[in-house]
């Protein structure tokens, strides 16, 4: 089933791994730690949007499901930071196999719409009639164990983790969407129908993608956690999920790597431009108007036709 | 006898479509669908395919039951369908599109490659090409080979040589010939002459009704003689 690894995409991880680092010593770990764990989010939510064409505009719901999954797991059961990472992504990947059947029926407007509803219910779920366990508005602040060096509380051991997350994540996502499964999701993005023809079962492989996507994005939400010391419901926010569409789509959607250069430059923007320009969304949205009109494949999909 | 219907009615919304449709289709026949657009032959084609329900009747093939059927399950039951739009998967490759037949029918991707090139051995040269670039004519080449992958035992094949030049006609009619005795078909044509050469049986449909069925070998053999039934 899996075939077609190219050569130069390990090249290409070996570059993203080196430019994290030496962009690590230009920066302060916490930051470029916080970058990297948006990557894998936005890598989750690319496999939904661009590898099979269906824009959500509900993601944060799995992340949140995966932050929350994580903090109330070290909150509630140990501190173990495995334990929190492995809870966090099951977190995810359950939201997502429970809305999926129901999710992965509609397309376009009603699939993205759907999705924002859900994640406005978990968004109030957690703020109200959780906010027994869930801290409410407050969230909860957390803890984790360390294991020698294994220390998540010390960035010098949580940057490298977690950049090792990205490349796996990264490195698996190639091996998926070189396979013949990834073929199949191409196929389905054209055109589901013509799929159905052939004797697939649609609806099984959407459902299953769509589980994978809602885990990497549980997984990123558990890193998120960790990374900051607390769960609160501002990883959960709808008003967010913009973040991770403008990232996707800057860096070209439908694409690994441009999936990670989306999130690095949507971060390195929000960060660094909010110090020049007050209202630095407006220009967010110049980006994304000159991407929509000239560079319809993103920065990664104009860098491979140069 | 492969495939039966049986008293059929389809609906689009409260339209009536197709009226009391009764056809059969034996072991290695080729049978045409001809009438005018709108008659109801694309309709048939997709009701028998799984795409749509009919609302009355039934769809035998090989003795079970399979009117209401997904279309996947039709498809894994041997039945593959030919689209008349000749849209292929335009960011894959010709083996891509091998492949992705080839799985769920199990069938081992190499003699899928076989039978592709086996109906049009130029097909070998464009397996890495993405199916974008393909013309008119190899798209419809790809598209039946494709389907036949797997060892189905009957085609739809909607307008096969509708939109194409003239030359590629005449090989789609060669390649639907020597399928003809292997494979049991039910084509629609507007083409007469095509029909008149291929046909082992017609039937004409007009407004969503079978008006006519010819079964006589000469009579086919002459398309003025039932040219103006259409």
């Amino acid at each position: 089933m899996l075939k077609k690894f190219e050569k130069h995409d390990m090249l290409i991880l070996a570059v993203i791994a080196v430019g994290f680092l030496i962009f690590g010593l230009s920066t302060t770990l916490s930051k470029i730690t916080d970058f990297i764990i948006f990557c894998i989010f936005v890598l989750g939510f690319d496999l939904y949007y661009g590898h099979m064409g269906r824009l959500s505009f509900g993601h944060m719901l799995y992340l949140g499901a995966g932050a929350y999954g994580a903090g109330l797991s070290a909150k509630y059961l140990s501190p173990d930071p495995f334990m929190a990472i492995a809870f966090g992504l099951l977190g995810g990947a359950l939201v997502g196999a429970i809305l999926g059947p129901l999710l992965i029926r509609t397309s376009g407007a009603c699939f993205a719409l759907l999705n924002l509803a859900f994640n406005e219910v978990g968004y109030f779920l957690v703020l109200v009639p959780l906010a027994g366990i869930t801290g409410g508005e407050d969230g909860i602040s957390l803890n984790f164990s360390s294991y020698g060096f294994v220390n998540f509380s010390n960035l010098k051991f949580l940057f490298p983790f977690s950049l090792s997350v990205l490349l796996l994540v990264a490195f698996l996502m190639l091996k998926f969407v070189h396979s013949s499964y990834g073929i199949l999701l191409k196929a389905i993005k054209e055109n589901e129908v013509r799929v159905q023809f052939l004797g697939y079962n649609t609806y099984i492989f959407k459902w299953i993608t769509f589980v994978f996507s809602t885990a990497i994005s549980g997984l990123a939400g558990a890193l998120t956690v960790i990374n900051y010391g607390y769960a609160n419901p501002s990883f959960i926010d709808p008003t967010r999920n913009v973040e991770v569409i403008f990232a996707a789509l800057m860096g070209g959607a439908g694409n690994v790597f441009g999936a990670v250069l989306g999130g690095t430059a949507f971060m390195t923007i929000s960060n660094y431009l909010a110090r020049y320009i007050i209202r630095w969304e407006m220009f967010l949205g110049i980006v994304l108007l000159i991407i929509a009109f000239r560079f319809r494949k993103g920065i990664w999909g104009y860098l491979r036709e140069i | 006898m492969l495939l039966d219907v049986d008293h059929l009615d389809v609906h689009y919304g409260r339209a009536k479509a197709l009226h009391d449709i009764n056809l059969w289709v034996g072991e290695g026949e080729l049978v045409c669908l001809v009438g005018r657009n709108g008659a109801g032959k694309t309709t048939l084609l997709k009701t028998i395919g799984g795409f749509l329900k009919p609302s009355k009747g039934s769809i035998l093939f090989r003795e079970t039951k399979i009117d209401g059927w997904p279309p996947e399950k039709v498809a894994l039951k041997g039945i593959r369908y030919v689209f008349q739009d000749k849209r292929v998967f335009g960011e894959l490759t010709v083996r891509d599109h091998i492949e992705l037949a080839a799985f769920p029918t199990e069938e081992k991707i190499d003699r899928a490659i076989e039978r592709l090139i086996g109906i049009h051995p130029k097909m070998e040269k464009l397996l890495n090409s993405k199916a974008k670039g393909l013309s008119g004519g190899e798209r419809q080449i790809l598209l039946i080979g494709r389907a036949l992958i797997g060892n189905p035992q009957l085609l739809l094949i909607d307008e096969p040589t509708e939109g194409l030049a003239a030359i590629i006609i005449s090989e789609i009619a060669h390649i639907l010939s020597e399928m003809k005795s292997k494979i049991s078909m039910i084509v629609v044509e507007q083409n007469l002459s095509i029909v008149a050469s291929l046909a082992d049986r017609i039937y004409v449909l007009k407004e969503g009704a079978i008006f006519r069925e010819i079964a006589d070998k000469a009579l086919i053999k002459q398309p003025t003689l039932y040219e103006s039934d259409l």
